[in-house]
Order: C-alpha cells, then structure tokens, then sequence
C-alpha cells in the first residue's frame, strides 16, 4: 500500500502543471472549457496530496521503518502526538506538509470563486499551481519522502529531542499556514496585472485570505519564541537568528500591506505600493525557506546544507522577475486617484507606518545576509550579531509604537488643531501618566520611560475609542454599557476587532520591554545547601536528584525557591539524556507569576561532589507575550467573523467625534 | 507640491534615519566569521579582535574542571575533515561557562571570542546539531547552543 504514496506525488505533478498549462490557455484563447478542466485539476492536486500525506502518515503510525524518513524521524517509543508531528519534523516531510497547505488552499479558492471572479481565477489558478508544480518536483525528483531503505531498519533514530515540545508541534504547522497563504493574495495580484482588472476587488477578495495568513505567521513567530524560551535555555526567546528572521520579514512586510490596502480601499491610492508590498511578502516566505534549507548563512539552527537552496534561489528569480515585469507593463493602469494632503493626516500616518515596517524589515534583511554580502564585496564574512538588529530595531519600534497610538484616530486628509487637540487629550495624558508612573515605580532608564509612556499613549488611544463609541451607542439606542460594547464591536468587527489586535501587539511590547530594559541574570556554582539570592528572591540548591524511563532519564537539581525566610516552591531545572539517540537536553524550570518569570538552568553539575552551576533569569513581564498572543488571536478572530447581519442593520457606532475623524 | 514636497523631507528624514542606525549598529557589533582555515593564516593579524571561528573539537584534546566558578574547559580545534584524515594544525581554546549539551570531542562548533597570545579565548560556544539531524525548516538550535559566560 505504501506504493500509492510515491504515486499520489508523481500524479500532483503531472495534475499542477496540466493546471497551469490549461488556465492560460483558457485564459488566452478564452476557453471556458478549457479553465473549468484546470479547476477540476487543482481539485485532483488536493486529492492526490491528500493522498500522499495520509499514506505517510500512516507509515509513520505503525512505524514502518522501511521508509529512510520514518527510521529517520521516529521511533517505536515515541509518543503517538510526536509520531505525528514527525510528518513535518523533517525536510521531506515538512515539503509535503507545505503542498498539502498550499493545494487545499488553492482547492477553497478554486470552490469560494466557481461564479466570481473569472477574469482573475485563471490566472490565479495558474500561479499556484505554478507553485504547487515547484514544491511537488521537489518531492519527486530531489527529496522523495518515500525513499525505502536497502534494508528496513530494525528500529528509528528518533525525533530530534528539541523538537519533542508542545511548542514545536504547533510552531511549524501555523509558521506554515502563514507562509504559504500569503501565496493566496499573490496569486490574486497577479492576475490582476495579467488581466488588468485592477481595481480593488483583487483586494476585497484577499482581504480575508491576508489576515488568515498574517494571523497564523504572528501565532506561528510567537509560538516558536515561546519554544525558544521554554526549550533552549539562555534566558530569553529571541536571539534575530536568521530563521527567526526569515520568519519575521514577511510578517513586517504583510503587516504593511495590511494597513496599505486599507488606504486604496478608502482612498484608492497606494496602488503601486500595494502590489510591491504584496511581492515582497511573497517573495520573503519563499526566500526564508531558502535561507533555512540552504546553509548560505551561519546559523545555529541551519548547519547541515540539503542542496536544496539553488532551486530555491532559482525560483525566487524567475517569480520576482516575472512580477516585476507584469508590475512594470501595467504600471499606467495603476495611476493614483487621490493625492496626499496633508503631513498631519490619516493616510501620512499610514504611510510612515509602512516605511518604519519596511525599513524594519530591510534592515533585518541587511543584517541576516550581511556575511554574505561582505564576503562578496571584501572577501571576509562578518556577521553581525543581536546588538546591531537591537540597535536598529528599538528606535524604529518605538515609533511604530507611536504611530499605532496615532493612526486609528487622526483624521482623514488633514488634521487641524482643533481636532488634534480634541482626539489627543486623553492618550497623550495616558501616556504621560504612564511614564511618570514607571518614573516612580523606580525606573529611571530613559528607554524605559519612552516606551512606557508610548505604551500607554496607545492603550490611551484604544480606550477612546472604545469608550466613544459606547458611549454613542448609549446616548442614541440606550443601550446599557456591556450591550453598547458588544453590539459596537459587533456592527464593526473591522474595526474594534484592529483595535484588539492593536492591544494584543501593545501587550507584547510590553514584554519585549519589560524582558529587554528590566531582565536580571545570575551564574552560581554551589554546593548541596548553600544558596543565593535573585531579586527578591532566595535559592537554596538542595542537591540532585535522578529518575529513570524507558525513553529517558532525568537528572534534577533540587532548588527551593524562598521569599524571605517562607519557602515558597521547589523548582527542578533538569537535564534529560535521551537514549535513542543518545542526546542530553537541558530542561529548563519555570515559576511565573503574573508580573515576573523566575526561570532556572542547570548549567552543568559534578557527579562525584554533586556541586552544580545553576543559572537564574528573572524576566519581568515576559507572560505578556503569551497574554498579548491571545488578545491578538481574539482580535483576528473579530476581523474575520463573517458579518451577514450587521450589513443588513444600520451601525450606530459613529459618533461624532469619531464621525469627523472618518470623514 | 509643496505638501509633497513636505512628505519627501519627512521619508528622507527617516530613511536617513534608519541608515544611520545601521550604520551605527555594523560598527558596534560586526565580528570576522571564519572557517579554521581561513583563520590560520591570518591569525596574528587578528589579535585581541573579536572574531568567529568555525572548526572542529580534536580528539583528545579536552581537559574540563568544575570549580565555584563555574565549567573551565581548554580544548584545541581543528579543521574539518574526514574522520580517518590527520588533524591538521589546531588552534588552542580556553573557555569558562556553561558548556552546550551538544559539546564534544569531534563536534562541530563555533567559538566566538578573542585571539590573545595564541589562545581564543571564547566567550561563546554554539555547537552544531549531530549529522544525522537534518534542520528543521522552522528551527532546531542544539540545546544551549547560545551558552555564553
């Protein structure tokens, strides 16, 4: 049965690329016939991966360790939810896992546009099959996940220990859903260029498809910091790796064109912008696959080189170039039709809002490939390291910080005094209140109070505007207070629903913060009974313990955590030694409380004289990042909710004052 | 044209602005990255300069001891090569911290720190994931790959 596996790939190949060829010659000869076969292939694509990944799957269910990638990445002792996850634990394996994503995709767009959009859906189809075509010839003439051994393998080498965490079982399928769906509002640009139907439908129609994307690459981005900080043990959960990086470039520039479009939606300028914005996104999913698979650069977490980066690189080519070219060719049709105002408007905010994410997302760019681009102009790699993307990204985060708090209420075209000193008051007192309370709470860095001040002056702004609108609501429907709520998000999920994605992003600049300006670190190497002290906190390292399984053995060092002369907790960093394949991890031990992680590491340890180095973090506000991916997703979940009664009533939710911000 | 004219201040401002961090920050945090032998001939160029160097752990050269200080360990790398090709020359490293789990004789690591006197003195050791692990495209750093003292 294993033998439809390698079929059901062959069969994706042969179906994408008879897509492709059928949508543009239906689309050329206009072929309806022609557009409804490839419609039907992208289907069978589906089918057939889904077909594919099942029997893998399956192999890996009842361990058949006849398959190279089922000996490689499991083993008869692993867990049935790591089992699982060992379909994307690995490369081939984590290729499928992106066809799969990227054909059902293409299968909901091919069913949600039967009757729309059928000047576009040709090419659209004919762009992701495209892509579907290259991923698919990956897998079946570079790295076939079906690959059997000479002879089956007695038993597996296992999953990768680090990646045996709640965390990495999550991490990669969202990572993936985010980039492969920006693919969608690609596909849709560019048969907008290809047809030159530009108007903003391609826009409207993506719309959803963008935050569906953006949503699950900010989950996925958060989740693989959480898995950092829960697993790799240094303290922190960010280090600008370049796979961190090559994650969070998309993401900024995503986050761009979500704001842009709202400007050609409302303003219909930007047009030009939007579909760079939307090729550099695409662009930056497919590039940071390059660069994790590649070994181009140095990083901790790419050593081994697959051989897979020139057909990557390759292909980054040929579809940028392509775009690039449809870009230029309709550039006339994508004349603007408004102009700029003024510099104290809506659309200025928006504007800067983009060059800051951009110029983020550049300068990453510049310091991920910097060994690279040095060693060709000097002959001499040199890498940067955490303090340049710090230094660089600090600054210009606090301005974005700033904007996001200016933004949703200045207004539209030009603001006056009047309505500046109006919409202001209260965030600029907020904020100010903000600074000078982190003042007297004791911090006197001068970054602190900037961003503490900032946060606030954007908490101040969300609040507002939450309470103008209620109070609207309250005034004209009497509605009571958690009703006027509920109905105003409710009648403007765009809306309210950003505003909580704003509060979730506030909520994890709050950590960022808290962890970058406020974060205690301590190494001690002490013996049974003798402790020490970490903020307020006292630790007594209480000696080492040992436990035994079948698929590990632990080793603990006993450390009692006491406030004061009361103890409080026992924590127990640890460090795992796993047996198949022999592999030690460290495991790092927790305490959070709400406003501070106590986080412990056994360092290293003596055997014979049980002394042990333990290192101490203490991460004030670090949960935020946790806190603030739940408001996020609670927001996202706002924005898309599908609205079919709110179009039928009318909203009440303007109220003046956020009337004359609008108009 | 005049609120363009605005506009394009306010843009240049800040792209000159973002070039200028850059800038700043490249001066502040940029180190030499080399493989062993790229290292070997330039080596006493490089004295007392932070750098990067990418080798492999030689057999039999690990001396370890655990005091109240913490791990001190000195060791020698070497360049890559086969596991039957003779080590070639090798480059003395002394080191005080936390040693990365996946640390080794006959690992692949990389030591950033200092060349002073003939010895790098490393204040990080990132160590490389066995062979047999393929990266993970998401990540998959070696535990306490960023140890550092």
């Amino acid at each position: 049965m294993i033998e439809l596996g390698p079929l059901a790939i062959n069969l994706a190949f042969v179906l994408s690329a008879y897509a492709v060829v059928m949508s543009l010659v239906g689309a050329w000869r206009r072929r309806p016939d022609f557009v409804a076969s490839a419609e039907h292939a992208v289907l069978a694509v589906w089918a057939a991966v889904l077909v594919a990944v099942a029997m893998l799957l399956h192999a890996l269910v009842i361990h058949d360790f006849r398959l190279e990638y089922v000996a490689a990445y499991s083993s008869s002792t692993l867990p049935l939810y790591y089992t699982v996850a060992a379909l994307w634990g690995g490369q081939k394996g984590s290729l499928l896992w992106w066809l799969l994503i990227l054909s059902s995709m293409s299968a909901v767009v091919v069913l949600q546009n039967r009757h729309k959009n059928r000047d576009l859906m040709p090419y659209v189809m004919a762009v992701l099959m495209s892509v579907a075509l290259f991923f698919s010839a990956l897998l079946v003439f570079i790295t076939p996940p079906f690959e059997t051994l000479a002879v089956a393998a007695k038993e597996g080498r296992d999953l990768n220990p680090l990646l045996q965490n709640y965390w990495m079982t999550i991490h990669p399928p969202s990572l993936y859903l985010g980039f492969v769906g920006m693919t969608v509002p690609f596909a849709f640009a560019m048969a907008a260029l290809a047809s030159g139907k530009l108007g903003d439908v391609w826009i409207r129609t993506t719309r959803r498809w963008t935050l569906f994307a953006w949503f699950f690459l900010s989950l996925g981005n958060l989740f693989g910091a959480l898995w950092a900080y829960e697993v790799l043990g240094w303290g922190g959960y960010w280090a600008w790796d370049p796979v961190e990086n090559a994650a969070f470039m998309p993401w900024l520039t995503g986050t761009a064109f979500l704001h842009s479009v709202m400007i050609q939606e409302k303003k219909n300028m930007l047009k030009v912008w939007n579909m760079v914005l939307v090729i550099l996104t695409f662009g930056l999913t497919i590039f940071g696959t390059f660069l994790t698979r590649s070994g181009v650069i140095s990083s901790v977490h790419s050593f081994t080189q697959s051989g897979l980066g020139p057909f990557f690189l390759s292909f980054l080519g040929i579809i940028l170039t392509i775009a690039i070219a449809l870009l230029i060719w309709r550039l006339p049709l994508l004349r603007s039709e408004n102009e700029l105002d003024s510099l104290l408007s809506r659309e200025s905010a928006f504007l800067f809002n983009n060059l800051i994410l951009v110029g983020i997302a550049f300068a990453v760019f510049w310091g991920t490939v910097f060994p690279v681009i040095s060693e060709w102009v000097r002959g001499v790699k040199i890498t940067v390291g955490p303090p340049f993307f710090n230094r660089v990204n600090a600054p210009l985060g606090l301005v974005l910080l700033f904007l996001m708090g200016v933004g949703p209420i200045i207004a539209w075209r030009r603001a006056t005094w009047q309505h500046l000193k109006k919409a202001f008051r209260w965030p600029v007192a907020t904020g100010l209140l903000g600074g000078i309370g982190c003042f007297v709470f004791g911090a006197h860095d001068y970054w602190a109070v900037l961003a503490f001040s900032l946060i606030f002056f954007v908490l101040g702004t969300i609040v507002t505007e939450f309470a103008r609108g209620m109070r609207a609501r309250q005034l004209m429907v009497g509605e009571s207070a958690p009703v006027a709520l509920a109905r105003l998000i409710g009648k403007n999920r765009r809306r309210y629903g950003g505003y909580i994605i704003h509060l979730g992003v506030v909520m994890i600049f709050v950590a960022i913060a808290g962890t970058a300006l406020f974060r205690q670190e301590k190494q001690v190497t002490l013996n049974p009974g003798e402790s020490f002290d970490i903020g307020g906190y006292t630790l007594r390292y209480n000696g080492l313990e040992e436990r035994d399984t079948p698929h590990i053995a632990y080793l603990m060092a006993n450390v009692g955590v006491f406030d004061g002369a009361k103890q409080i907790d026992v924590l127990k960093p640890e460090k795992r030694f796993y047996k198949k394949p022999e592999q030690p991890t460290t495991e790092v031990a927790i305490r959070s409380s709400f406003s501070t992680d106590l986080y412990l590491v056994l360092g290293s340890y003596d055997g014979e004289t049980k002394m042990a180095t333990i290192l101490a973090y203490l991460n004030p506000l670090v949960g935020f990042l946790y806190w603030g991916g739940l408001v996020l997703a609670v927001g996202t979940f706002v924005v898309m909710w599908p609205a079919p009664v709110a179009a039928r009533e009318p909203a009440y939710s303007a109220a003046p004052a956020a009337e004359e911000a609008r108009s | 044209m005049n609120r363009y004219y605005k506009f394009g201040v306010g843009a240049s401002l800040l792209v000159a602005a973002i070039g200028y961090l850059m800038y700043a920050g490249l001066q502040q945090s940029s180190t030499y990255y080399f493989t062993l032998e790229e290292f070997l001939p330039r080596k006493s160029e490089l004295g007392g300069q932070g750098v990067r160097v990418a080798g492999r752990v030689a057999e039999g050269s690990l001396w370890k001891q655990t005091s109240a200080k913490g791990t001190e360990m000195t060791f020698a790398i070497g360049d890559f090569k086969g596991p039957d090709e003779p080590i070639g020359e090798t480059v003395p490293v002394a080191f005080t911290g936390i040693v990365p789990d996946m640390f080794a004789e006959g690992r692949d690591v990389i030591i950033e720190g200092r060349y002073v006197d003939g010895t790098l003195h490393a204040q990080q050791i990132m160590t490389s994931c066995p062979s047999k692990y393929e990266p993970k495209p998401g990540e998959a750093a070696p535990p306490g790959a960023r140890a550092s003292n």
